[in-house]
């Protein structure tokens, strides 16, 4: 019995000795939303002819961090080291004096037209290097992608997350006044750089989307006089229609996750519905038989489920089925008319188009529907498409009056970061493909 | 000018004059009023009254008893000027006897009733007010004197030499005497004190010691260890004993053994110092809303050097939950950037010093969820 008390005195002083002498124990919930800041010092020029080169590489990346809104760079000036060997040790306190949080240091190397670009990547207050060094070769030519990769190099590292740099964006490029619009099919970098047209002005073009490898293009075409679904090669240019269901109209077209299918609209008689049809063998498959308007049909990333718009009860609202069709169940549930949804392709979210009181919106919700959140609003804002990682969300703009002009945005998830898309002339109908391999 | 008027006015004045003179339509009886006793005094006696009754400027407060002192001599004989001398109060509330005539006044009190009936005097509300008699009083009590006021009986004379030879008795033990036996302790007066007997007296009977309890064995002396056995360090208590048979003890001292060293001590952070240092903190906690990594809860733990710096920089990622591999990889490198980093642009963090023992580790819980895209 005695031991028992003992044992029992004994434990009974060692609880409280055992709290205090454990580590503090904090808990923060509450941080900020700032920029992280880096520095990026003019690439070394391992050779006179990459000294032509390196700065506008350079540059690129800066911008590219930059221009997400989660990066700021800190100006050459304000450096207290300078980087002159791409081996030389980091003073990580010079860098640390600067408030720098990462540092990206490079060396460019130029033989004839082909180009090397290594990097690395240090993060300054563990005074560790981030990740391995990186060696990327291209052509002179495409210095501009080594760049893009550069920059989604870094910024993967930082974040976590795949990068969208490296991407490319097909749209409709507009000209010419309202009632007489002339419209053809462009694709350009992310930036707005290398744009070229993949199509003339001869018929109307709409909804451009990109196949999931960027190879291919899926888009409506008003060359028959009627809305038919065209495939297009980017590569040569060289476009097919689509072998769809018998019907007087084929639109909104969208690829399978694999590529291999292809989802899309199909109007008979006043009424809209979803099909499916195989690219190789022509087969279709009608996945909705509502007497309402179905259409605007977007995959998940898994491919199983399929996101749409229907009018079934009695204005435009999102909805989703399965991806051979079935019971839909509606996720939208909000003020106004819900349109042109788009699965993200991280599959937590939708990205739709809002109509309310006048106005629209580019919003996302829940695939359940919950948590929708409006990210934008102006007189027209429609036609909402994912950055690869799913990070940022391009769509168009149009500006009031007849002398209105479309253009493209983006905007980050968090509804931050909004900015216009340098697009030489008008655009419209965004398509953002994948990371160029 | 005699007019009528002037007539008229003569008539009436002296028709008046006269009948105020004699009264006509008057009642000469006087009017009912009260009464009230009034005593006058020589102005010998008021100044003795009132100086027996108010106390001069300076003189002690009356109310406070005056230790008296100790006089060895025998007091004189009591006398009736005493001031000290208290007499029992009257009764004020004795009604009055018809018979009897009014209470006694005062001394050299002369009482002259004027338009007093004297079959019922008036009892006054306040009795008048005496010298030496406080009728609302309680009695004080009498100061006893310390000393007897009467002196002992002398003690008895020593023993004188008989001219008359008688043998000597030897007392037999068996038998207890018959003579009885004085008390010739001398008794104290009946009222006197008892302080000044008590000082050098003890009662008789009482327990003057106790009983002590037993002291506890000495516990035996453990065997000296073996010159060749490895001994531990000098982290246990050595007063620990850990008998090798007894495992509830060995337990026990283990426990001691371990945790003795890491006690910290002085007085723990203040809720203002933990805040203060929480908040340095997550003003460099950069959380990225959007991506993955705002989903994932790390723990990570550092050590801090008395500089309040980090430890070789060296933070540690404990566990994680609510994400992948990637983007835990990034919440934890947020984590460690933020500690790092207001290290840094700090100098150092902003923690007392005298409570090092407590800060020196430290675990901290980065929780984005009421940060992250909803």
């Amino acid at each position: 019995m005695k031991k028992i008390l003992t044992l029992l005195v004994a434990l009974i002083l060692a609880g409280p000795v055992a709290a205090q002498n454990g580590p503090l124990r904090l808990t923060i919930t509450d941080g900020v939303i700032e920029p992280i800041t880096f520095a990026a010092p003019v690439f070394q020029a391992e050779n006179a002819e990459a000294a032509q080169v390196v700065n506008n590489l350079n540059r690129l990346v800066a911008q590219d961090l930059s221009g997400t809104g989660l990066f700021r760079e800190i100006p050459a000036n304000a450096y207290i080291s300078q980087i002159t060997s791409f081996s030389q040790p980091i003073a990580f306190a010079d860098w640390r004096a600067i408030n720098a949080q990462a540092l990206v240091t490079g060396a460019v190397a130029v033989n004839g037209n082909q180009m090397t670009v290594k990097f690395r990547l240090y993060d300054i207050y563990s005074g560790q290097e981030l990740g391995g060094g990186l060696q990327l070769a291209g052509t002179t030519a495409g210095w501009r992608r080594m760049g893009h990769k550069v920059a989604d190099a870094v910024y993967s590292r930082i974040t976590g997350e795949g990068g969208y740099f490296d991407s490319r964006v097909v749209y409709v490029a507009e000209s010419g006044p309202k009632d007489n619009r002339q419209m053809r099919l462009a694709v350009m970098d992310f930036d707005g750089e290398n744009t070229q047209y993949l199509t003339d002005s001869s018929a109307i073009v709409l909804a451009p989307r990109f196949s999931p490898t960027g190879d291919r293009i899926l888009y409506t075409s008003y060359e028959s006089g009627f809305p038919r679904i065209n495939l297009l090669n980017v590569a040569n240019v060289g476009r097919q229609q689509l072998q769809t269901a018998p019907g007087e109209m084929a639109f909104s077209p969208r690829f399978s996750r694999d590529g291999g299918s292809v989802i899309y609209s199909l109007s008979n008689g006043g009424n809209t519905d979803i099909f499916r049809s195989d690219l190789a063998s022509g087969q279709y498959t009608r996945l909705t038989s509502a007497p309402s308007i179905e259409t605007a049909p977007s995959l998940s990333p898994d491919g199983t489920q399929i996101v749409f718009e229907s009018d079934r009860s009695g204005t435009q609202q999102l909805y989703i089925m399965s991806a051979n069709g079935g019971e839909a169940r509606r996720i939208s549930f909000g003020e106004g008319r819900y349109s042109t949804p788009v699965w993200s392709p991280r599959g937590d979210l939708v990205a739709f188009t809002k109509q309310n009181a006048g106005r629209f919106h580019i919003g996302v919700m829940r695939t359940d529907g919950s948590e929708e959140r409006l990210l934008t609003a102006s007189f027209l804002d429609e036609g909402p498409t994912w950055s690869p990682n799913g990070r940022v969300i391009m769509f168009s703009r149009e500006t009031q009056g007849e002398s209105g002009t479309s253009s493209l945005y983006s905007i980050d998830i968090s509804g931050r970061n909004l900015k216009a898309v340098p697009v030489q002339g008008a655009a419209s109908d965004p398509s953002w493909g994948p990371l160029q391999p | 000018m005699r007019t009528p008027g002037t007539y008229i006015s003569a008539t009436g004045h002296v028709a008046l004059i006269g009948w105020l003179f004699f009264g006509w339509g008057f009642n000469a009886d006087p009017l009912d009023f009260d009464a009230m006793d009034v005593s006058v005094i020589s102005g010998e006696a008021f100044e003795e009254l009132r100086a027996a009754r108010t106390p001069e400027p300076g003189e002690a407060d009356p109310t406070a008893p005056v230790q008296p002192e100790i006089d060895d001599t025998p007091p004189p004989p009591p006398s009736a000027e005493d001031p000290a001398e208290h007499t029992p109060p009257p009764d004020p509330v004795d009604p009055p006897d018809d018979e009897l005539p009014p209470p006694p006044p005062p001394e050299m009190l002369v009482t002259e009733a004027e338009d007093t009936p004297p079959e019922t005097p008036d009892v006054p509300e306040s009795l008048p007010s005496s010298p030496n008699v406080d009728v609302n009083a309680e009695p004080a009590p009498t100061q006893a004197p310390r000393v007897a006021t009467v002196p002992t009986a002398p003690p008895p004379p020593d023993a004188q030499i008989d001219d008359t030879v008688r043998e000597v008795v030897v007392p037999d033990e068996t038998t207890t005497a018959d003579v009885p036996i004085e008390d010739d302790t001398p008794t104290a007066p009946e009222v006197t004190a008892t302080e000044i007997a008590i000082e050098d007296e003890k009662p008789s009977g009482l327990v003057e010691t106790s009983l002590r309890p037993v002291s506890r064995p000495s516990r035996p002396t453990p065997p000296a260890p073996e010159p060749d056995t490895p001994t531990e360090t000098a982290e246990a208590p050595t007063e620990v004993e850990t008998p090798s048979d007894d495992a509830v003890e060995a337990a026990l001292a283990a426990a001691l053994a371990a945790e003795a060293p890491a006690v910290a001590v002085g007085p723990a952070l203040t809720s203002l110092e933990e805040s203060s240092f929480r908040l340095a903190i997550s003003a460099c906690w950069n959380v990225n809303t959007g991506s993955q990594a705002a989903n994932v809860v790390v723990e990570v733990g550092f050590s801090l050097d008395a500089n309040r710096r980090v430890v070789g920089n060296d933070v540690e990622l404990i566990s994680s939950s609510g994400g992948d591999e990637a983007a835990t990889r990034t919440a934890f490198d947020a984590a460690r950037r933020a500690i790092l980093r207001c290290s840094v642009e700090r100098g150092g963090y902003n923690l007392p010093s005298e409570k090092f023992e407590h800060w020196k580790d430290i675990v901290i819980t980065f929780d984005p969820s009421q940060m992250r895209l909803r």
